[in-house]
């Protein structure tokens, strides 16, 4: 099990099926097809591609993701991101270009009186 | 300080309301009411109650118009329905139907 | 009281801060909404929520600009961006959707076909990305970004920790996987894969 200060990469050539359970960041630049359960920072570059329910405290989307997403605090989907599934967290950004279909939920502040 | 402007190209149907000036230069229809100043402009059409303190009309209104101040009929405007006001200017060159009641206190 | 003259050339219209509309609203020129809106909204052109507008309605516009609140469904042709201040309740549906860091929306997004643009309309490098803290009202050219290029697939050593090798970008939609290459571990005691396999 890695430690917290510790970067992971999946790289290019890999395929993991199952579930992928960790702390400390992890990168992926292969391919993830399962569950992601993460404590720390996930990152999918974009090579990578990640087929699953993904569980992390935040999270940065330059790739493909196709699943539910639950982050804690954040997630990133950046311009060349494709990701598909319903997302959970405090705060998403999605940049120009990104592609992205699905649900968000975030907590909205509305006014009293709408 | 007119901070409301209906555009030429905008219709609108349902009910304005608000404590600002407004001016509208495109199409309005159903209500309007206001605490302050309308200005329907040449391009402007109203069909609409209107309550407001002040309007003044360069364009078209069918619809009945109650200012708590003055209404004012410019040259080339068209205005069909019942005028109330304390107030009423009618420019010549305006054509305007309807009643006008200045609120006269009878004898 | 004359005053009606200085405004006869707006080609915009606005919506001041007490103004309440109620009903339908259509038109073929920009909006910008700082009181309320509620009802049916339909623009051929820009939508703009400022800080203190309020829009309860369904809209179908261009282009939307959320800094305030909106509450229904946005329907745009082109863009929607919900910029650090904006907050919406309700569904998206534009081919482009941008969400700043710091606004908050509940709802379904859908971008339509999600075909990553063609690789000729991408830029050479890569344009430096947007500050999340994009200032309200962002320039109406944005880069399209498309697909990155596809490289010759290199023989992937490691690349190094971190960041990723922008470099070395892999295809924007790659092929199937190739067959596990063989897994280096912890090269430079920092490299390490995390392999936790379970059926």
């Amino acid at each position: 099990m890695a430690t917290n200060d510790q970067i992971n990469i999946i790289g290019k050539g890999i395929t993991i099926r199952g579930s992928l359970t960790g702390a400390g960041d992890l990168v992926v630049e292969g391919r993830v097809e399962g569950q992601v359960n993460l404590k720390n920072h996930l990152t999918i570059e974009s090579s990578g591609i990640v087929e699953a329910d993904i569980r992390a405290d935040d999270l940065t989307i330059n790739g493909t993701a196709s699943g539910n997403i639950d982050a804690i605090t954040k997630v990133s989907i950046n311009q060349s991101a494709k990701v598909n599934g319903d997302i959970k967290a405090t705060r998403v950004v999605i940049e120009d270009g990104a592609v992205f279909n699905g649900s968000i939920e975030m907590d909205v502040k509305l006014p009293d009186d709408i | 300080m007119a901070n409301t402007i209906i555009g030429s190209s905008i219709v609108i149907d349902g009910e304005i309301s608000g404590d600002e000036d407004l001016v509208i230069q495109g199409t309005v229809k159903g209500k309007i009411s206001l605490k302050e100043s309308l200005f329907v402009e040449a391009s402007g059409v109203v069909e609409a109650d209107i309550e407001v303190q002040n309007v003044e009309i360069g364009g078209r209104v069918t619809g009945n118009i109650a200012a708590t101040d003055k209404v004012e009929l410019k040259a080339d405007c068209r205005v069909v329905g019942d005028v109330r006001a304390p107030r009423i200017l009618i420019a010549d060159g305006a054509s305007f139907k309807g009643n006008v009641d200045m609120d006269v206190k009878e004898r | 009281m004359a005053a009606t003259k200085e405004f006869g050339s707006s080609e915009s219209t606005i919506i001041g801060p007490s103004i309440l509309i109620s009903g339908k609203l259509s038109g073929d020129e920009d909006l910008t909404v700082r009181g309320r809106v509620e009802g049916e909204l339909s623009l051929t052109r820009t939508l703009i929520v400022e800080p203190s507008g309020i829009v309860k309605a369904n809209v179908a516009v261009k282009n939307a600009i959320v800094s305030g609140v909106v509450v229904g469904n946005i329907t745009a042709t082109e863009s929607v961006e919900l910029t650090k201040e904006g907050r919406m309740v309700g569904d998206i549906r534009s081919p482009r959707v941008i969400i700043v860091d710091g606004a908050s929306f509940r709802g379904r997004v859908d971008m339509g076909n999600a075909e990553p643009r063609p690789a000729s309309e991408r830029p050479a490098t890569r344009p430096a990305y947007r500050p999340a803290t994009a200032s309200a009202r962002p320039a109406t050219v944005i880069a399209r970004p498309a697909a990155v290029p596809v490289r010759a697939g290199k023989p992937a050593p490691p690349p190094p920790p971190g960041k990723g090798d922008k470099s070395d970008k892999g295809e924007a939609k790659p092929a199937p996987p190739p067959p596990p290459a063989p897994v280096l571990v912890g090269e430079g005691g920092k490299k390490k894969v995390l392999l936790k396999k379970k059926k």
